[in-house]
């Protein structure tokens, strides 16, 4: 499998981003809610991680940002309906939206509520903002409905890779899997 | 000789024990008034530091006394006694601070007070001294050695102290971690303890 992205197929360089991504997302919805209910040191014991995490994907991501704009893009199917063309342009621009939004709001959050963010505790991070309450709790209401739509998003994107692969036969799934031939 | 001391020999042994007495005198003079002091709050502060999960976590006591009575002239008769009212701690955030103050930490219901008063002051340096003293937190009092800085500025005719500082306190000797908070894994031991308190001179 290339490396780079040809205009048919997705190269190991972005599968591996995206797939780690999809990985590291689901770890951090288990980590985000458990938080969520969690007190004391238990939720020192899921929020950390969640940051850490968190951080690890906004790195991914704009790596990702950055090998896709410096690559071909896969091109859609011809036959595709303007609507339906539209449907996956918005789908992955709010997917890419997200990838950084979701780390950031939680990131300037940690810092609005004076817990600074570490990297797996090797480096603490620089801090947004001065602490501020207020601004937390919005942050953390955005942080919460942008995973939903998230979670939306993210299953337009599932359903339609079906489509793709089980109604429609074409490669467009194929082509973002590994060890998988297209032609 | 049996003739005991000559006219004049007496006579500069005489001088001699009154200027020594003089001498003794003025030390003594000297060293007596160990100037006391307390402290101006609004424009001191203790604050503390500890790692919390690889980031630092920093907060401060608002409410706290100091009697202080110090001359660097006078070590023997210089004494610190600071008294730090534990419900007055703020990290900033009500969560953080309401777990700094349960059962299993500060636990300021049973133990609402933490103090260190100095037994010994010794120079180490030019304006630097170490006190050597108690420190008690929680139920458990410990022999220390406080570095500090002391240094009076002339401030409209009154002479006000600055004492300033760091210690790094093992929150553990002193039982702030109790239970679950025993573990290290996401607050470490090291507190890192910092002042700079505004004295202003009593009477």
């Amino acid at each position: 499998m290339p490396i780079r992205n040809t205009t048919t197929r997705w190269g190991s360089v972005a599968q591996l981003l995206h797939w780690a991504i999809v990985v590291l997302i689901i770890v951090q919805f288990v980590l985000g809610y458990r938080t969520h209910w969690a007190t004391g040191l238990k939720k020192l014991g899921t929020v950390v991680p969640h940051k850490s995490w968190g951080i690890t994907i906004l790195a991914l991501a704009l790596i990702r940002l950055v090998w896709r704009l410096a690559n071909p893009t896969p091109l859609l199917p011809n036959d595709l309906k303007p609507w339906e063309r539209s449907a996956a342009h918005v789908t992955h621009y709010g997917l890419y939206i997200l990838l950084f939004a979701m780390p950031l709001t939680g990131w300037i959050a940690s810092s609005a509520r004076s817990f600074p963010v570490s990297w797996f505790g090797m480096v603490q991070l620089p801090d947004f903002v001065a602490p501020n309450r207020p601004l937390y709790d919005s942050l953390m209401t955005v942080h919460y409905w942008l995973s939903w739509t998230l979670v939306a998003i993210a299953l337009l994107h599932i359903g339609a890779a079906l489509k793709h692969h089980f109604v429609l036969k074409d490669n467009v799934l194929r082509r973002m899997l590994p060890f998988t031939k297209t032609e | 000789m049996t003739g005991g001391f000559t006219g004049y020999a007496r006579s500069t042994l005489r001088t001699a024990s009154f200027l020594t007495a003089l001498l003794l005198a003025g030390a003594a003079l000297a060293a007596a008034p160990a100037p006391k002091f307390t402290l101006d709050p609004a424009s001191s502060l203790l604050r503390f530091s500890f790692d919390q999960a690889g980031a630092s976590n920093t907060g401060r006591f608002g409410k706290y006394t100091a009697d202080v009575t110090f001359a660097a002239d006078n070590l023997a008769a210089s004494k610190i006694d600071v008294t730090i009212d534990i419900t007055s701690l703020d990290t900033g955030d009500k969560e953080r601070d309401d777990t700094l103050k349960s059962a299993d930490l500060f636990n300021p219901a049973k133990f609402p007070k933490a103090r260190f008063v100095s037994s010994k002051i010794s120079a180490v340096g030019p304006g630097r001294y170490e006190a050597q003293g108690k420190l008690t937190i929680r139920d458990v009092t410990k022999d220390i050695k406080l570095p500090i800085s002391f240094q009076t500025r002339d401030e409209k005719g009154k002479q006000t102290g600055y004492l300033t500082g760091r210690y790094t306190i093992k929150r553990l000797e002193y039982g702030v971690g109790q239970g679950e908070w025993k573990s290290l894994e996401w607050v470490k031991d090291d507190v890192l303890v910092t002042f700079s308190l505004k004295l202003t001179p009593v009477g």
